[in-house]
């Protein structure tokens, strides 16, 4: 689960401007500005007048891959592995959130007047060139500028980055962004899904915290390939490899004490996959909603809970910019009798953008009854940044 | 010795304050003029600048459409299809604030998300704004810390506008803190808001201003121009934000030269006044010089002597000038901001800015202009071997002989003068010059002028004073060398009264014969925009629709004016739908209205104005090449006409041409020509009530038009007036100075007239009628000046700077009025020394023999 919009959510929601958790303005130079207050002044906290996650929801493809406005908050989240015909190594991300300033549709003359706020991310790992590069847009839901069609075809975009249906279907799909200045940074990718949705939480919808509401609709597309060329050090290089598709959207969801999250998705050899979210409150505890699902290759799923899985902080690494985050894992799936090592790809993934987080390829290896397992994933880790 | 020499000069500069007091005078008032305009056009200008500077941030380019503005689907292309970033759209006018204050604003509607890519003082997230309530608001608006204290509101406070016509509130959600000094002063006038907002405030849907962009400067910069170029629709430019600053800077540069010229003409009366009391006190001092002369003194120490009173006269007054000056300044500011506001472009000035070079220029042109005023007389007071030096008649001799040499001077001066008219050049300076030149060859006459004159006057004096007649006359003519200046220094300061008046009366009779013919139609319909610079002032179609179908209406004619830009700059481009009584309104200078008629109504081709022509050099037959949304196109001149409201001049095109041309089916202002025998109060009264939707409609009868049309031209000639008057100050101060000298002066010779059974009233009698015979002459001799100045005004100067054609008047009342004045100042400055000289005691006064 990509969690970073949640912080979003959770200032917005609670508008914690007292905060339980640590603050993440302290620490920031002058030059930059903390997202957290700017997304207090966006949003105010206030759900009143948006729809809320309450029932599971009667999922309908392709038009739940467009966008739900009467929700406060939804994002498309793409992360992926790629690979050159020579062996050099790249990951990548590309998010693209949709963020409501107000629940009702402006009824205005002006095409630019809106009340979509539009925020996309893009990043690559060069693993072989042992570098990382993170873009970041804003954009108005509006005037053409930003915005997501849900069908015929389905598309999602901010400015000339985009995720667009080549066909009426969902897939293939199209995936562009370039990053701007004399040696930009593009990804150019045709994605096509080779398993059903993935629904995860109950029936798709995901329980954050106690109240009713406090949850979001939540589904997967967990392995897709990818082909396309990736352009860096002004070559553009045909790569190939996987990516994994996040879908979500919400009104409320955090409770108070939660103060960040590690969010794992790894796609194994055997053509499993999993999916990891942990919660982590202000006490330092694990927060019992934290969840995952384990997908087998014929795609069923099966849920876990928070006492089927344990993840141990093997090591840590401090980013240039003083935070100290986990750079190791060891993760243990009892009942699925799976124990996996998770180790970054590059250690410094930290994007550098408007809210610090860490989103970034790892490698898997591990073992299953004994079995050597290899594989690759994402790792999201929020509010250690302070 | 020098200190005998410098206790020497001291003495006689304590022992007459008055001749001290008046020459320091002058010399301030001539430096605080010529300061004060100074300063005050450069701080427009200055504020000007730095509004365009800082709004535009880091911008170098920016990129208009036509005159409706550019199609925003531009700017969204340019982002998402070209991947073009450092581009932020802009939606701007200029709006007034209707909270009482009456001050005008800088509306700007931008895209918040991209605007801190080029602009220091827009960031997304800050902590006094609320950015939610930005986007989703409309009217929601950012200003500035230091604008919200002085308009005294806060965030969540209201402020009431009028945009585009329309009464708008806008409500305050943020505060800005500017991060930089360039900020700060772009601030100053500025409201932010969204660009939804601004589109929707100004009814621009759809269009945007312009498009700011940042592009590297050097060798890269052609060719990043190129590349947007090729991405850019027909109907689209990419121009340097230097070429439209510039551009409007050179709008005002004519106006701005004709003030330095005034204030210029003020100095060099108070040249004329220094160079008067420096001979005067040197004249007077003459038996002193021979004196020190016969005891040794060299020539050098006395001419190093005048010329260190004069150094000395000149820094004070200079310093006393500067800081006037700057006083001057702050009141003067407003005029000429007032008047650019009318003239030309919004602009806001609220403080002044006082740069080194404003004042260093008023300093050295007070103290130069005062040394060497004075290094005539200091070289005549040691030139002359000491014994002759002693005698006073030789000098009066000499001095008559010097009216024949300084006449024959000045003929030269005149004929220098009016070769350089001849030039055939364009030159504004050049025709500066002349003016000088001019003037200073006349005032080389008025001493001969004045010899004649008095001559001729001789009998009549006789006949009306009876000896004291006799006895004035003889008196102007036999002290020469001290009534000569003086009498020239009234001249120029009266005469240049005559000619700005004259010019003025003459633009505004002009004025009001054009308007008189172009406002033909008996009702005029336009938005009801108070800031006469906005970029929306459109009237719905609906109102044209309603005006065309009513019975009493026999016709009508539209005009749309727009800015269009050209390889000339930006062109004031008027579409005119008309019919040929409509066509009556205009009045050519060049080409056969029939013509002219067929060939705009059928051949595309242009009618052009006067100053147009004139600036650009274009006849009847001649090309006007126009950016058009179907790209440059070149359109014929098929007539040129008087018009007298813009001096940058209009282009007009007939409507079909417009519309074939560009895509902007909107219309400004309507004319309708009504029936004969249509009651047009009830017309009006009608259409309004049908129309009773569309408020921000103004109509306006032909009558009430012509009044506000003059309203507008004596406010932009307050300033004029303004110096005007000044020159008349500085005359008073001159004619003051020079007689009250002169008279108190002769002191000894009235006591032996007292002495000689003179009573003091006839003393007293016997002043005011030379000071009032030395005023009539040169109030005489200023009507031929005067009007002399006035032709070249307006015939040379003004044809120069606007390009107008202006019908000269010379009204009686500003002849009189010169008279008067003159006349008035002349016997003024009489009245104290003739009190003085009557109650003095003749044996005091000649005690001395």
């Amino acid at each position: 689960m990509p969690w970073l919009a949640m912080v979003l959510l959770c200032t917005l929601v609670l508008g914690c401007r007292d905060s339980s958790r640590p603050p993440t303005t302290a620490g920031l130079s002058s030059r930059e500005t903390p997202i957290n207050s700017a997304v207090e002044i966006l949003g105010g906290g206030d759900t009143a007048g948006y729809e809320l996650a309450i029932e599971p929801h009667e999922f309908v493809f392709p038009r739940d891959h467009g966008p739900h406005p009467g929700f406060k908050t939804e994002w498309w989240y793409f992360t992926g592995h790629l690979e050159t015909d020579e062996g050099a190594r790249f990951g990548y991300q590309l998010t693209f959130f949709r963020q409501a300033l107000a629940p009702e549709a402006p009824d205005r003359p002006s095409s630019w007047a809106t009340r979509q706020l539009y925020l996309a991310h893009f990043a690559l790992t060069d693993v072989s060139g042992g570098s990382f590069h993170s873009f970041e847009r804003f954009s108005r839901g509006a005037a053409g500028l930003a915005g997501a069609d849900e069908n015929h075809p389905f598309r999602v975009w901010l400015e000339d980055w985009s995720a667009e249906a080549m066909t009426t279907e969902a897939f293939p799909l199209r995936l562009r962004a370039t990053s701007r200045g004399p040696e930009p940074i593009a990804l150019d990718l045709t994605l096509e899904s080779h398993k059903p949705v993935v629904l995860q939480g109950d029936r798709g919808l995901s329980r954050k915290g106690d109240q009713p509401g406090d949850a979001s609709y939540y589904y997967s597309l967990t392995r897709l390939s990818a082909r396309g060329t990736v352009t860096i050090h002004q070559r553009s290089v045909p790569v190939t490899g996987s990516s994994w598709l996040d879908r979500e959207w919400s009104t409320s969801a955090l409770g108070q004490e939660q103060v960040g999250w590690d969010w794992f998705s790894i796609q194994l050899d055997d053509q499993r996959e999993l999916m990891l979210a942990q919660l982590r409150r202000a006490d330092g505890s694990v927060d019992p909603v934290s969840h995952g699902t384990l997908v087998a290759a014929d795609g069923s799923t099966r849920p876990l809970a928070y006492e089927d899985f344990v993840i141990e902080v093997t090591s840590t690494w401090r980013s240039p910019h003083g935070a100290f985050y986990p750079s190791r894992w060891r993760l243990q799936i009892p009942a699925a009798a799976l124990i996996l090592q998770v180790e970054p790809l590059l250690a410094d993934q930290e994007l550098d953008v408007s809210f610090r987080y860490w989103e970034g390829a790892v490698s898997v290896q591990g073992a299953d009854l004994g079995n050597p397992l290899r594989g690759l994933g994402y790792v999201e880790l929020v509010g250690y940044s302070e | 010795m020098s200190r005998l020499l410098r206790r020497a000069s001291l003495r006689h500069l304590t022992s007459h304050p008055w001749l001290i007091g008046l020459s320091l005078l002058g010399v301030a008032v001539a430096v605080a003029v010529v300061v004060g305009i100074d300063l005050a056009n450069a701080s427009a200008r200055r504020a000007f600048q730095l509004s365009v500077e800082g709004v535009a941030g880091r911008a170098t380019h920016e990129i208009v459409g036509g005159p409706s503005g550019l199609r925003e689907s531009v700017y969204v292309d340019l982002r998402t299809q070209h991947g073009v970033d450092g581009i932020t759209p802009i939606v701007e006018a200029t709006v007034a604030a209707t909270n009482g204050t009456g001050r005008t604003f800088q509306l700007l509607g931008i895209d918040l998300f991209v605007d801190d890519q080029l602009r220091s003082f827009t960031p997304k997230f800050q902590g006094n704004t609320d950015p939610a309530a930005f986007l989703t608001l409309p009217g929601a608006t950012y200003l500035g810390h230091e604008l919200a204290q002085q308009l005294g509101i806060k965030a969540g406070d209201r402020l009431p506008i009028r945009a585009a016509g329309l009464a708008r509130e806008l409500e305050i959600v943020g505060l800005l803190a500017p991060p930089d000094e360039l900020s700060r002063q772009a601030l100053r006038d500025l409201l932010i808001v969204d660009i939804a907002s601004a589109q929707e405030f100004l009814g621009l849907e759809g269009r945007l201003s312009r498009i700011d962009m940042s592009l590297p400067s050097g060798r890269e910069q052609v060719e990043h121009e190129a590349k947007i170029r090729a991405l850019l629709p027909a109907d689209a430019e990419l121009r340097t934000k230097s070429a439209r600053a510039g551009a409007l800077d050179q709008m005002t540069r004519a106006f701005r030269l004709n003030l330095s010229a005034l204030s210029l003409l003020a100095l060099v009366v108070g040249m004329f006044l220094i160079y008067n009391t420096m001979t005067f006190s040197v004249v007077q001092r003459r038996p002193l010089i021979g004196t020190l002369r016969a005891l040794g003194v060299t020539r050098r120490q006395i001419f190093a002597l005048i010329a260190g009173e004069a150094l000395l006269i000149g820094m004070i007054g200079s310093a006393v000038g500067i800081a006037g000056g700057i006083a001057l300044a702050r009141g003067l500011l407003v005029l000429v901001a007032q008047t650019i506001n009318d003239l030309y472009f919004a602009i806001s000035v609220t403080s002044i800015s006082i740069p080194m070079s404003g004042w260093l220029k008023g300093a050295l042109l007070g103290i130069v202009g005062t040394v060497l005023s004075a290094m005539k007389p200091a070289k005549e007071a040691t030139s002359a071997p000491p014994r002759e030096v002693l005698a006073r008649s030789d000098l009066e001799r000499q001095a008559r002989r010097a009216v024949t040499r300084t006449a024959l001077t000045g003929g030269c001066l005149l004929l220098v003068s009016a070769s350089l008219i001849a030039l055939p050049s364009k030159n504004l300076l050049l025709s500066f010059a002349a003016l000088f030149l001019f003037v200073l060859g006349f005032a080389a006459l008025v001493p001969a002028a004045t010899q004649a004159m008095i001559r001729w006057l001789k009998t009549p004096m006789r006949r009306v004073f009876g000896v004291l007649g006799t006895m004035a006359v003889r008196g102007v003519a036999t002290t020469m060398s001290r009534t000569g200046v003086a009498i020239s220094a009234l001249v120029i300061s009266v005469s240049v009264t005559i000619g700005v008046g004259v010019m003025v009366a003459s633009f505004r009779s002009t004025l009001i014969d054009w308007l008189g013919v172009t406002l033909a139609a008996d009702v005029y319909v336009a938005p009801a925009d108070p800031g006469s610079h906005g970029g929306a002032k459109t009237l719905d179609p609906e109102v044209l629709q309603r005006i065309e179908n009513d019975p009493r209406v026999a016709f009508v004619s539209t005009i749309r004016r727009v800015r269009v830009s050209s390889p000339r700059g930006p062109v004031l481009v008027a579409a005119l739908s008309t019919e040929r009584p409509g066509f009556s309104a205009y009045r050519f200078a060049q080409g056969e209205p029939d013509d002219a008629w067929d060939r705009f109504q059928l051949q595309a081709a242009a009618i052009i104005s006067e100053s147009f022509a004139y600036h650009n050099d274009l006849d009847v037959g001649s090309v006007v090449e126009l950016s058009t949304d179907r790209g440059a196109h070149s359109f014929e001149v098929a007539g040129v006409y008087y018009d007298y409201g813009s001096d940058q001049g209009v282009v007009t095109l007939s409507r079909a041409t417009y519309d074939r041309y560009w895509d902007d089916p909107s219309i400004f202002s309507i004319g309708l020509f009504t029936h004969q025998d249509v009651d047009r109060e009830r017309l009006i009264e009608d259409l309004r009530a049908q129309l009773s939707g569309h408020e921000n409609v103004r109509w306006i009868s032909n009558r009430d038009l012509r009044e506000a049309s003059l309203e507008i031209f004596d406010r932009t000639f307050v300033i004029t007036e303004v110096l005007r008057l000044l020159a008349v100050v500085v005359a008073f101060i001159g004619v003051l100075t020079a007689l009250m000298a002169l008279q108190l002066e002769r002191a000894r010779e009235f006591g032996v007239l007292r002495a000689n059974g003179l009573t003091p009233r006839q003393v007293a009698g016997l002043v005011i009628v030379q000071c009032g015979l030395m005023g009539s002459v040169a109030g005489l001799l200023s009507l031929p000046l005067g009007s002399a100045l006035a032709v070249m005004l307006i015939h040379i100067i003004n044809r120069r700077s606007f390009g107008w054609t202006l019908q000269m008047e010379l009204p009686p009342s500003i002849l009189v009025q010169a008279l008067v004045l003159a006349l008035a100042a002349a016997v003024l400055a009489g009245l104290y020394p003739a009190f003085r000289l009557s109650r003095a005691s003749p044996a005091l006064a000649l005690r001395e023999e």
